[in-house]
Formats: C-alpha cells, structure tokens, sequence
C-alpha cells in the first residue's frame, strides 16, 4: 500500500479514537459493566476452585492469569466496533461509503484499530491495578514471550475483526442487528473460550472449537501467556492465526462485493 | 382509572405494537433465535463445569440452572411485555414523550407499551425448559403449599425486575445523552444472582439484596425451593421486595418526568 493512501487510514484511526473519547461517559459505563461481569467471574471461578487444587489441568492461580488475559483480549475490540458497522448497513449511510475513494474493509479496520487503541489501554491500566491487589498471578518471566503474546494479540484482533465484520456484512439481509450480534457473541465467547477454556471442554467439542477460526481469538493469546506452549509451538499458533486472519479478511471482501450489489437503501 | 380499563388499554396498545413487529418477520425470527441459542450456550457453559466438578460451593448443577433460567425468564418477560422502558432514552431525547403527556392514559402505562422484545419469547421458552427441568431433576420436596409459595415468588421475581428495568431507564431523564449505557450496565449486574449469592463477599450480597434486589429473583426463591439450611427463611422477604422496588421505581419514574422538558425543534 503506498505512502499516501496509509495516511488516509491513519486519520481515519485517529477520527474514531476521537470519537471514543468525546463520547466517553458511555464508554466509561461500558467499560464499569465490564469489570463488574470479570469479578462475578472470578468469584465464581474461586468458588468452582474451592477445595480443589486443580480442575482440567488448570491450577487457580492459572485460572486467575486466565481470567485476565481474557479479559484484555475481549476488550481490546469490543460492542463500539460491531454496532458502528452495522449500524452504517441499517441506516443507509454505507451509500456514503460507496462514494468515498477508500476500501470500506480498510476504513473500518482503520476504525477499529483507532478505537482499541484506547480500549486496550483503558484495560491494560485496569488489570494491572487489579492484578497487584491479586495474589499468585503466574507473570511470564522470559521477555520472549510477551513479544509473542503481543503479536498473537494483535492477530487475534484481527480474527475477531473478521468474524464481526463478516457478522455485520448480514445486516444487508436484516432489519436489525441486536439478533445477529448476540447470536455472534454468544457463539465466539464459547468457541474462543472466552467462557472457559477449551481443555474443560468434552473431547469432541474440544476438537470442533480447535478447527474453527474462534479459538485463536482467546485460546491461543492465553495458551502463549501461560506458556503452555513452547516457542516453536507458539509460533505455529501465531501462524494459524494470521491464517484465519486472512480468510476471514477475504472472505469478508468476497462478500461485500456480493452484498452491494444486492443493496436497497432507503430514500430520505 | 380502574385497573380493568388500565388492561383494556394496554391490550389495545399492545397489538398495535404486534401488527408492527410482524411486519418485518425476518428479523422476528432472528431474534428469537438468538435470545434462544444464547441461553442454550449459557447452559453449556454450566454444564462443562459441572463436568469436571460435583459441586459449587455446595450448589449442584440443577440449582444453579434454575437460579440462571430465573434471571432469563424474568428478562424475557421484561422485553416481551415491557420493552418499552427502553425505549425510554430516545422517547426523552427526541421529545416524544409529549405526545404521552397529551393523552388522558397513564403515562407509565403508554412507556410499557411502546416497543415488543419478540426476543423474549425466545428466552420464555428456553428458559421455561430449563426450569421445569431443574425442578424435575432437583432434589424438591413437593407440597401444595409449596407450588402456591413458587407461583407467588414467579410474580414477585417479574415485577422486582420490570421495576429495575424502568428505574434504571428513567436515568435518561437525567442523562441527557441517546444510548442506553446506563440502564444496560444496571441489567447486567443481574449477571452477579446468577450464581449462588455465598461464592460472593458481603458487600456484594447486601448490594444484591437491597439496592437492586435481583437477588429475590433467583437465589432466594432457590434456597426456598432446593430447602437450603442456612438461608431458610429469607425467601419470605421477597414480596416485600417486590412492592419496595415497584414503589421506589415508580417514584424515580414520576421524579424524572416531573423534570421532563421537551426538545425544542
């Protein structure tokens, strides 16, 4: 891509990170929601974990290390980015869309991209404040691994941009979203084990979750962190990944192409 | 007004609202689909927990899933019925509350009405599946008293959470800002009585059991009908709960509305 047409998406980036921050009463909201949902997690897991040293494989102060990674990859692209692209599809703005000399995939990975930024960094803050009231997180020592884990992270932000992109590309189809949404994040906070991680799972689900393209959305970041996996394995992972990532990118393409074509939007 | 004529009227509104949902009966599938497989996947989610482990904190599998199908089903019934509190944060924003005011029909009555969540049908059934399950597989010892006592914690669970529902949207009297980050954050701490109140610290159980009462929806009813030792007894503090909340609730509505002025465009 040449010099020019990254600056376009860069100020693209940078217009909904703006946007994330004048709104951001909502997003602070939002953002509380979330934390209340991770602690009536944890609660439950120390429930679950009481009395018991080890279930799955999974120890508690791993499970606790668990919770938080998930935590930090879930937020990094979070409810904004889905309803924001949907959201254009419904109300007929993507007509505006058509007429702008960008790729429509771009500029919104480019929006997407630009609100994470923040996201991710609001989370980060948070875990950190909230890990060190933690006792017996299991913290990687090798600097090794947390370059791998950020480039998984950044793979799984990818991934997850195109299971919702290809989720929001149906509102072509629909009336609403609120249906497709939830039916999307019901299905990837299972498959991901964003819920609980895939080694609780019976053997044939398990199986099944490891061939879809969800698990490298929290499994494999949480499985590098944790080193459950060695460098090499790691690698494998992280390639996995950008694979789905590309799929799913080309797959969204071949849609779009489809879609518009189908495209009725209403005159105002 | 007498509360036949109130029955009347809001059964006469809510068709209208039905004639305008089946209209677009795509998306009513969509959605009722959605709300289903998501409480399907919720279930799945207890259930490989329950695989590895007996028990939570003394809590067997079918008693969580009741507490968990309790908090579906009474948000089912909250969007089936009364969706209209949340519709709330547009109603104020763009004035058309108004037209409300205009009319000589309950105010409160005319937000109930102003939406349906075909969504909640799909909880309803999910859920009404998972609780008489839950009460075939639990350990319950059945009396006839005891089926009237359950019926009557059913009603008060419903109007404990259509109470919060409409407190919390009346926010947007307040905030003045469209979306409903507000009374969604409210609605998901009902995530916190999906799970047995002992897993958590004290202030979250107070919490859960005063300020917002969602704990009368599922864990007192379940340690009432799972007869759990330690608990007995708290349970008969849930119509109190419910004529509280439904009181405090229609004051903060009547507060907000009160501070009500229109848009001006």
């Amino acid at each position: 891509m040449s010099a020019i047409s990254l600056k376009k998406y860069r100020s693209i980036a940078n217009r909904s990170l703006q946007n994330v921050l004048a709104y951001r009463t909502s997003y602070v909201i939002g953002f509380l929601a979330n934390t209340v949902n991770l602690l009536a997690i944890y609660f439950l897991w120390q429930g679950i974990y009481s009395g018991r040293s080890d279930v799955a494989g999974y120890s508690w102060d791993q499970m606790k290390t668990y919770l938080l990674v998930t935590f930090l990859a879930n937020s990094v692209l979070s409810w904004y980015s889905e309803t924001s692209i949907s959201g254009k599809i419904l109300d007929g703005s993507v007509a505006m869309d058509l007429l702008k000399p960008l790729d429509f995939q771009s500029a919104r990975f480019s929006e997407t991209l630009g609100a994470s930024l923040l996201e991710g960094g609001m989370s980060a803050v948070l875990l950190t404040l909230f890990a060190s009231f933690l006792s017996g997180i299991t913290l990687p020592h090798s600097p090794l691994v947390y370059v791998l884990f950020i480039l998984s992270l950044i793979c799984a932000i990818l991934v997850k941009f195109g299971v919702v992109y290809l989720a929001a590309l149906l509102c072509f189809w629909s009336t609403g979203s609120l249906g497709i949404v939830w039916t999307r994040i019901a299905v990837t906070n299972l498959l991901s084990g964003a819920l609980v991680p895939l080694a609780f799972f019976p053997d044939w689900l398990e199986r099944l979750a490891l061939w879809l393209p969800f698990q490298s959305i929290i499994h494999t970041p949480t499985m590098i962190f944790l080193q459950q996996a060695g460098t090499a394995e790691s690698l494998n992972l992280i390639a996995l990944q950008a694979f789905w990532g590309l799929v799913l990118w080309f797959a969204g393409k071949a849609m779009w192409n489809w879609a518009v074509r189908q495209v009725t939007i209403h005159g105002g | 007004m007498r509360v036949s004529q109130m029955f009347y009227l809001y059964r006469r509104l809510y068709v209208q609202q039905l004639k305008a949902i089946l209209e677009y009966n795509k998306d009513f599938y969509i959605l009722m689909c959605s709300a289903a497989l998501t409480q399907v996947l919720g279930f799945v989610f207890l259930w490989v927990i329950y695989d590895r482990i007996p028990d939570i904190n003394g809590w067997q599998f079918w008693e969580v899933t009741f507490m968990y199908a309790m908090i579906f089903v009474t948000e089912g019934i909250g969007s089936l019925f009364f969706e209209g509190t949340w519709r709330m944060s547009r109603l104020v924003n763009l004035g058309e509350m108004d037209r409300y005011l205009l009319r000589p029909v309950p105010v409160v009555l005319q937000v109930f009405c102003t939406g349906i969540g075909i969504n909640g049908l799909g909880n309803l059934l999910i859920g009404g599946v998972i609780i008489g399950q839950s009460l075939v597989h639990g350990n319950v010892h059945w009396t006839p008293g005891k089926i009237l006592i359950i019926l009557l914690l059913l009603i008060t669970a419903v109007i404990i959470r259509v109470a919060i529902n409409l407190a919390a949207n009346s926010a947007a009297f307040w905030i003045k800002n469209a979306g409903n980050a507000f009374p969604l954050m409210v609605h998901n701490l009902a995530d916190l009585a999906k799970y047995p109140l002992s897993l958590f610290p004290q202030a979250v159980r107070v919490f859960v059991s005063t300020v917002l009462p969602y704990a009368f929806i599922s864990f007192y009813p379940a340690t009432y009908i799972f007869g759990k030792s330690g608990w007995s007894g708290w349970w008969m503090l849930a119509p109190v709960a419910a004529l509280g909340s439904m009181a405090a609730a229609y004051g903060i509505f009547r507060f907000g509305l009160s501070r009500y002025e229109s848009t001006g465009n």
